[in-house]
């Protein structure tokens, strides 16, 4: 899976979340800002995470919410990491 | 105190809230926790005190009805999850991570607690993922002398999630959406920083 389509399937999900205006999600970029570009409140990244888990069969660790940054790249940056770490588990 | 994880129990029922709520005492608003299923929700209780009441026409703030039942549902089911999660005790806990208030959904308020009135509150763990643990739930004025830990003793999670309670018990207040979250000392003060 590569970047363009994870960034596809987050915009899928993001149609989802109540407090993400669908008009904005028009010209999303992997440099977008969910809190500063997308005026997301703080406590929706959690909700994104949770149904981000779900749409791409993965599973954060806390360290890894931590560690997450508000940018859509930084979000495309976990996936990939997860999605690794969780194909290295399953060999 | 928990000096140890083979101290911490299935739930909290029974247990001291100062081992859980760290912070305190004139800032505690738990007295006693009656049921709990940590997965599904708890009841606890608190009672206002002169000091709690003082400046305030001897009523208990509705913003600290908020702060005891956040302390009852958010916090303590919180770290009870997360100690047991971890398998660490809640001193441990408190070493790593500060807890914050995150979100409070909306409150509504249905009436008024006065100094020496006791009440429950009964929370339901909609979320906990991540540190992060969010819960609905609502705050009953108690029958003056019911015994509450005789009360809730067969009290089970079908009767919870319905209000199952009997005559003489007054709602004060419906809560959703009362959010916190466990936040790692550095970022914390990563973010005091900015």
């Amino acid at each position: 899976m590569d970047r363009k389509e994870i960034l596809t399937g987050l915009i899928e999900v993001l149609r989802t979340v109540r407090t993400v205006d669908p008009a904005k999600l028009e010209n999303v970029t992997e440099e977008t800002d969910f809190l500063t570009d997308m005026n997301t409140p703080s406590t929706e990244l959690i909700n994104i995470a949770a149904k981000v888990e779900q749409k791409f069969d993965i599973e954060f660790e806390d360290e890894d919410i931590d560690e997450m940054g508000s940018k859509v790249k930084d979000i495309i940056d976990l996936i990939i990491k997860v999605k690794a770490r969780t194909d290295a588990e399953k060999e | 105190m928990i000096t140890d994880v083979s101290q911490i129990g299935e739930n909290l029922v029974g247990d001291l809230p100062e081992n859980w709520l760290l912070h305190g005492p004139t800032k505690r608003y738990v007295d006693a926790y009656h049921w709990h299923n940590p997965k599904v929700g708890i009841v606890a209780s608190y009672t206002p005190t002169a000091f709690d009441v003082n400046d305030h026409f001897d009523i208990f703030r509705g913003v600290d009805q908020i702060e005891s039942f956040a302390q009852a549902s958010v916090v303590s089911c919180g770290a009870f999850l997360q100690c047991k999660k971890s398998n660490i005790t809640p001193r441990m806990l408190s070493e790593q991570f500060i807890p914050t208030f995150i979100q409070v959904g909306s409150v509504h308020f249905h009436s008024y607690l006065e100094k020496g009135q006791t009440f429950i509150n009964i929370g339901f763990v909609k979320f906990f993922k991540w540190r992060q643990v969010v819960c609905d739930g609502r705050i009953y004025r108690v029958p003056k002398g019911l015994d509450l830990d005789a009360y809730f003793k067969d009290f089970d999670e079908e009767r919870l999630l319905k209000y199952d309670l009997g005559e003489g018990f007054s709602m004060i207040a419906e809560l959703f959406d009362i959010t916190g979250r466990g936040i790692k000392k550095e970022i914390f003060e990563e973010l005091q920083q900015k």
